[in-house]
This record gives structure tokens, sequence and C-alpha cells, in this order.
């Protein structure tokens, strides 16, 4: 008897437990209208007074959510005295400082959300509030970016779609329209340059040019919803999501440790933030264009060691250049490059993770990878030596056969005439 | 005179046919014995006996100008994918632990699909068609 009423308890208990879910979400999800008894938009429609930016395609269009959903009011309503009445709940236009809290009432509410994304996160009002944007914003100020300055009001598209105002290739732009404005950038004591830099380092000619969607935006180094400038310390995680071995390398040395002391700001210090070049080999060394001399001197040890380390590098790149030299040769007489383009694969792997190896700022170690290289470039020029050599012999050889052919032309001409000749006689 | 000449003649006659029959023999030798060389356009590469291959592991094989990665997985299937990494063209690993596929030049990491999962890989490998004929493994290119 104890335990059929345990078990009637449970069940009873389950069953509340699951009804509450499904009425609490009815109820969460009535703050969201349909847009197909929708009198708002065909209103305004009529009298042509939709929003400037409103996209028939707009995502909360196409999930068939009202214009009331968010602005209040009454949209089955075609009189305009109870459609927009404030007893209706008509709020209009929300203040540039509630525009968070405004699209939270959704978009921070897992229970509305999950009905149309089941993996869509709900944080982004409270990442937005940890940002400069969101700080400055309960300040009271009027001219940061809120929701709808990145986004959009009415023309908001999926980050994925091209035509988002947030898809990778769009969000330099859209950082740039506040952030390129320099008399706005002047309130705040910030450049207004940052575009036009980003533009001609690699990132942003992989991404702006090359349309490389792989190439990373303004968002993945500063964040999206909780932008900031990264720290110190995090620099180097920032730029290690990607370059992840160059960040273990970086991160394991001295001169990491040194860095923070002195407040450098790691990867930043030799590659610049937004104008990230393609680095070259004289970065390292000691010459005139080298980043370690910023620092170092003659006679102390990171001076020794960039000059060892430019030295193995530069050694390695000349046999590489040597080698592909021969290569391309190779390949312009038509001669057999296959298995010399596998070594110079090879070769020029032991390079990259030569160059790489930089961020440990340890000689043995790039000694090490640049001695393989060199040891592979020289097999690849040996081998396109030879099939050069044998180009040579073929071509010699014709020219031979050819003489040959020639002689014995000749010699059978005098062979006949002689033979004519003697029969005449 | 006219003696030396015919003697002349001869011995021209004689060489030059040896030197004939050698230019015409060397290319058909040549021609029967090839140079050690791979055939630059393939649609197709065998890759090994099947049973020969271990589980859980890879091999780089040479197809045609490409290198292509040859991976058994746990389960005893087969993926073949490009073994150029799309970052900065490296030669890519499986790595039997993690069981992903991964390029040492930069840490970039692919799934076993080829799809660049971290790292700074901006696109998925290249996929090819692996069939196992007769216990032999045989890549073929996709579509």
């Amino acid at each position: 008897m104890r335990t059929r009423f345990f078990y009637l308890s449970i069940y009873f208990i389950t069953i509340s437990s699951l009804l509450g879910v499904v009425i609490s979400g009815q109820k969460e999800n009535k703050t969201i209208q349909s847009s197909k008894e929708d009198h708002c938009y065909s209103c305004h429609k009529e009298i042509d007074n939709l929003p400037k930016d409103f996209s028939e395609n707009d995502i909360h269009r196409h999930a068939n959510i009202s214009c009331s959903s968010c602005h209040g009011g009454d949209p089955t309503s075609d009189d305009q005295e109870v459609a927009m009445s404030p007893s209706k709940g008509f709020v209009g236009a929300p203040k540039h400082k509630d525009i968070p809290k405004f699209c939270g009432k959704c978009h921070s509410n897992i229970n509305i959300m999950r009905v149309f994304q089941p993996r869509i996160a709900t944080d982004q009002v409270e990442q937005y509030y940890t940002s400069m944007h969101g700080k400055k914003l309960l300040t009271g100020d009027e001219n940061v970016a809120e929701c709808a300055s990145c986004h959009s009001a009415h023309a908001i598209f999926p980050a994925k779609d091209p035509r988002s105002t947030v898809y990778a290739l769009n969000v330099p732009g859209t950082c740039n329209k506040c952030h390129g404005n320099s008399e706005l950038m002047k309130k705040y004591n910030l450049p207004s340059n940052q575009l036009e830099e980003y533009s001609k380092s690699v990132h942003g000619v992989a991404l702006l040019k090359m349309k490389d969607l792989g190439a990373p935006a303004c968002n993945d180094c500063h964040g999206n919803h909780g932008a900031m400038p990264p720290g110190i310390t995090s620099i180097s995680h920032v730029c290690g999501t990607c370059h992840v071995s160059n960040m273990e390398y970086f991160s394991s040395t001295r001169m990491a440790k040194a860095f923070q002391e002195q407040d450098f700001h790691g990867c930043e210090q030799c590659h610049g933030n937004h104008t990230v070049l393609k680095p070259t080999d004289e970065m390292i060394g000691v010459g005139k264009d080298s980043k370690c001399v910023d620092c170092h001197s003659s006679g102390d040890e990171g001076y020794t060691v960039a000059k060892k380390i430019y030295s193995l590098l530069t050694n390695l790149k000349n046999q590489f250049s040597l080698a592909d030299a021969k290569y391309l040769e190779v390949k312009k007489k038509g001669m057999n490059d296959i298995e010399i383009g596998f070594l110079l694969q090879d070769a020029k792997q032991a390079l990259i993770q030569s160059r790489t190896l930089i961020h440990t700022f340890d000689s043995t170690k790039v000694g090490a990878k640049t001695k393989d290289g060199i040891e592979i470039s020289n097999k690849a020029s040996l081998l396109a030596q030879k099939e050069i050599d044998e180009y040579y012999t073929r071509r010699n050889g014709f020219a031979v056969a050819t003489l040959v052919f020639l002689l014995v032309v000749i010699a059978l001409y005098f062979k006949i005439k002689d033979k004519k000749k003697k029969t005449e006689k | 005179m006219k003696l030396d000449r015919r003697k002349f003649l001869n011995t021209l006659l004689g060489v030059g046919g040896i030197g004939g029959i050698l230019a015409v023999f060397y290319p058909i030798i040549s021609f029967l014995i090839p140079p050690k060389s791979a055939e630059p356009k393939v649609n197709s590469v065998k890759a090994g006996i099947s049973a020969e291959f271990p589980t859980n592991s890879y091999k780089i094989i040479k197809f045609g100008r490409k290198p292509v990665i040859l991976i058994k997985t746990e389960d005893n299937q087969y993926k073949a994918l490009s073994a150029s990494c799309t970052h900065l063209d490296c030669i890519v690993q499986y790595k039997s632990d993690t069981k992903q596929i991964w390029c040492a030049c930069h840490n970039g990491i692919y799934d076993l699909n080829g799809r660049n999962v971290s790292g700074p890989p901006p696109r998925p490998l290249e996929e090819y068609d692996v069939k196992v004929i007769k216990e032999e493994i045989v890549i073929t290119k996709m579509g």
C-alpha cells in the first residue's frame, strides 16, 4: 500500500511539473503576437509609413512576430486609437537607454527563445552590460552602441546571412559606422582609423579582399556583445585562439613573463594590433627591421640568440629557394618534377615550422628544424639537378643521333653513286 | 685513293649503321624500362592491402601531384582526405588519441570528415572516395 502511494506521488509530481513547464511556456509566448493578423503592418504600409530600415525579410517578420510584440498595442484592431493605445500596452519606439532591456524581454528568456532556436544563447544582454558599450550606456551615454546600432532595428538577419549587418564580411563596416567617426571617437580618446589599418592587415586582406570567412573580423578578437579591448594578459590568448602553437610556445618562455612585468602587450608588441602584416624573417635578428633590437642590444643573450635564429632561418630559406629554382627549371623543361614537388612541400613545411618555433626564442629548437629542412631541400636540389642533367643528356643524344643518321645518309648516297659507276663500267 | 674512299665509306656506313640501330633501340628500351616516376594525372590510386593496414592509424599516399591522408578509423572505416592543410599547405597527420586530423605547423585541427574544427585552417579538407576491391584499398577522386 505504501509503495503504491509512493509511485502515485511520483507520477503526480512529474505530471504537475510538465504541465507547469508547458503552461509557463505558453504564458511567455503570449508576449509574442503573430504577424498574421497584424494591422500594424497593413496600416503602416498603406499610409507608406513603415520604418526607414524596414525589410520584408526581417527575421522577426519571417517568424510571424508582430510589431506589437516589441512595441506593444493591439495588432488585431484596425482602429489606430485602439491599436496604439497605452492601455493596450503600446510603448512606441523605445528610448536609446532602454533598448537592451527592450530586446532582452524575449532574447534573455530561454522559454521564449528555445521555441525558435533550441540552442540559442540568452545571455546577450547580460554580456552587453559587461562591455564598454553597456557600461557607458548605464552611465547615461547616448552615443554608445546598443543592440539596434549593430543589428539594425527592422532589417535583422541571422549572423550567417550575407544580408546581415553582423555577417562576417559586414562586421568591419558595421563597427566602423561609429568607430570610423573621428568626431565621435575624439570624445572617448579613441582613434578612428582602425578599419583603414585592419584593411591593410593580413586578416583584413583575407576577409575583405579574398572574402575568406575564416579570417577574423573585429568581433573575433574583441568579442560580440561583451566587446572590450583585450587586456595585456589576454592578448596572447586572443591571438592564440587561432594561432595555437605560437601562443603555446610563447607562453612557456621567459620572455612571456618579462613582457608581463614590463606591461608589454604579448603578440601585439612585435606584430601590431589592427595592422598585423604578413611577418617577415627580418623581424627577427639584429637588422634594421628587427623587432628584437627594440629591447636587446649588442652583447646581451637575447641579441646573440636573435642573430643566431635569423642566420638559421636564412640558411634554410636560401637552400629552399635554390631547390625551388631548380624545381621550376625541371618543370619548364618538361621533366619529371613530381617527387621534387613532394620533397619541396616537406621542406616548406620545415621552414614554416621553424618560423613558428621562433616563438620559443630557443636557437637549438629552431636549429633542429632548420637542419631537417636543409637536408630535404638538398635532396630535392640533387634530384632536380639529376633531372636537368637527364634533359641535357637526352638533348645531346638526340643531336648525336641526328648527326649519325645524316652521315649514314651521306655515306649511302656516295655508296650508291660508287655502285652505279661500277655497273656503268 | 679510290680504295681509301671506298674503305672510308664502308667504315662510315658501318659506324653509322650501328649508331642508327642504337638510336632506334634506345628509345624502345627506355619505353620498356621507364624511369621511376609517378603518374601526374591520376583518377585513382591503389593504397595497399586492407589487412596490412592497422586500425586507428594513417598513411600519406601520393595521389598524382597531391598528398592524400588515408585513415583507418577505430571501427575499421576508411577515410581519405587531401593531406595539404588549407592554411599554408603543410602535410596533416592523424592523431590516434583524439581521433582528429592535426596540422603540426600551426596546430590546425580537422574532424574525420575533414571539417576545420579549430586553429587557423580556413576551409575543410577535400574528401576522396575509398573502396576496398578484393582486399586492396583504392582511392578515387570524388564526383
